[in-house]
């Protein structure tokens, strides 16, 4: 038992350090680098913002977090209701639903995904002969 | 299944063309016809129509978190082409689809919602909660060649989405937990598999899968597999005596008192008898052999690899059951481990190893569930080949008699 708590906290180490935030949407104008009126910009009160919308698997992460919760309650009753089981495998199913999530968008590029539905435009032709 | 249908001219003696085609627009027609049928001989002028094409239905059974979608991804993979989503349907369809084969989740013939489900007390495993006729139905057309609109079980929200059209493809793989529950699906299956994962590996593996979402600790997960187990041990469980072909997952035996989980213990039991499909056996069909290649030739790192083959029963089958322990580390070990094994069903020296070295971020890719998973994708394509080079010789045959 101790090598698989170990072994977890390992886990639970690299996920906390790996997991990253989608890159913020922009909420204010764009902001330009010229030299020339560096000097002159006002403080940088509205530069940090926060993700207009959630992102899908933030989403479901929510649903996971929530349905553990609910199923726990539900439980705390009476272990071996079919409710308490249904909720449960609702937690299993939306599980399995963040992993794939998951999967999917770490092997997804956004070029692919784009080219994939316009494969006439400039960046996505190829001249294959 | 063959839909071949032969006419005789005397019921159609004039130069008419039969334009209609009762079957699925792919069909081809082809005529043989004489102008003038002469009175004397007893031969028959006959037209002849076949449909080009005949499905083969896979059905695929496995527990929730337990690698049927790698299998997929190395299925597909094996006939080449990458399985996607259909375009521009609903982003959240389980449906992939790639040149040959076509795979529907059987998610989709769930009766109950998840809310549904909740107000009745029932998990997506019991039986109560999927729509076997209809289920029994679109596989039926489908394989006949009949194009079907197919109900869409969203996992993200839990609800029945709109219907998608789905075409007859070459190769119809269905994937879920009831494949091979109802009779008349069963019937329908060219080949089943079922992957077995034991208790303690499908702890291991969840955990993986898990603990990186918030929310999740070792004790929810172990409640939700627990709360679980009843209802798979009735519905699910069963099923594996009607596969063809079953891949059980077990804790190694190489390593004493291991409880990681990283080295496994893979079995795959092939039912013998089973229609166009010939199980791999080592150096002897049919005799019981245990075989450790690491040695002189080949070396290999702890806990090394150890192969076992030998006949038996499993639920009053006969059955051979190759077994493999071990992980490999390198690609000569594969490589050497793929000399010797006999009945691959490959196409060219090295395919085993060329197709897991495709995939080598694929989990399992280092042991044997991934080349149990690997074997048995170029056995479904031997069998397919061998289905339609049939279907193809018997229309011939009735032709001559």
């Amino acid at each position: 038992m101790a090598t698989i708590a170990t072994s977890l906290n390992i886990a639970t180490q690299r996920a906390v350090i790996t997991s990253k935030r989608q890159p913020a949407r922009l909420a204010c104008p764009v902001r330009l680098n010229n030299p020339w009126n560096l000097g002159s910009r006002t403080t940088n009160r509205l530069v940090s913002f926060r993700p207009v919308k959630a992102t899908p698997e933030g989403v479901i992460s929510d649903k996971v977090e929530k349905s553990i919760k609910d199923a726990e309650e539900t439980c705390a009753g009476d272990p071996v209701s079919g409710e308490c089981v249904a909720a449960w495998d609702e937690v299993e199913e939306l599980s399995a639903a963040a992993s794939h999530a998951r999967d999917k968008k770490k092997d997804s590029d956004p070029l692919e995904e784009y080219c994939k539905d316009n494969p006439e435009t400039n960046e996505c032709r190829t001249y294959d002969n | 299944m063959a839909v071949s249908t032969i006419y005789s001219t005397q019921a159609l003696n004039s130069t008419h063309f039969l334009t209609s085609s009762p079957s699925s627009s792919t069909s081809k027609q082809v005529f043989f016809y004489r102008r003038h049928q002469s009175q004397t001989n007893r031969r028959f002028n006959t037209i002849i129509t076949c449909a080009a094409q005949q499905t083969v239905v896979i059905g695929l059974a496995a527990d929730s978190g337990c690698g049927k979608s790698t299998f997929m991804r190395r299925l597909t993979s094996v006939f080449g082409g990458a399985a996607e989503p259909p375009k521009g349907g609903n982003p959240d369809s389980n449906t992939l689809i790639s040149d040959m084969t076509t795979v529907i989740c059987l998610d989709d013939y769930h009766s109950l919602d998840r809310t549904g489900r909740k107000e009745k007390g029932v998990t997506a495993l019991d039986p109560r909660a999927n729509d076997f006729d209809l289920m029994y139905e679109q596989v039926k057309a489908l394989k006949s060649g009949i194009a079907v609109e197919k109900p869409i079980y969203n996992h993200v929200t839990g609800l029945l989405d709109a219907p998608e059209l789905i075409q007859p493809p070459k190769i119809l793989v269905i994937e879920g937990l009831h494949p091979m529950f109802d009779e008349r699906v069963r019937d329908l299956l060219d080949f089943s598999i079922y992957l077995d994962i034991s208790n303690e590996v499908k702890f291991a593996w969840k955990i993986q899968r898990d603990m990186a979402e918030r929310g999740h600790s070792l004790e929810s997960i172990k409640a939700s597999i627990e709360a679980r187990k009843p209802d798979f041990d009735a519905f699910i469980d069963p099923q594996k005596q009607y596969a063809d072909a079953v891949i059980e997952v077990l804790p190694t035996q190489l390593i004493p008192d291991d409880n990681e989980g990283k080295v496994l213990r893979v079995r795959l039991i092939m039912k013998e008898g089973v229609k166009y499909f010939s199980p791999v056996y080592l150096f002897d069909e049919g005799s019981t052999i245990s075989w450790i290649p690491c040695g002189r030739k080949l070396t290999c790192s702890y806990p090394g690899i150890k192969f076992n083959y030998e006949p038996d029963t499993y639920f009053d089958h006969e059955v051979s059951v190759l077994e493999m322990d071990g992980q490999f580390d390198r690609l000569d070990e594969l490589i050497y481990v793929e000399s010797h094994l006999s009945n691959l069903s490959t196409k060219f020296y090295g395919e085993v190893t060329q197709q897991m070295l495709k995939h080598a971020d694929f989990p399992g890719s280092n042991n044997g569930t991934g080349l149990f998973q690997t074997i048995v994708g170029l056995k479904i394509r031997d069998l397919y080949e061998q289905l339609i080079a049939n279907k193809a010789t018997a229309p011939a045959e009735v032709a001559k008699a």
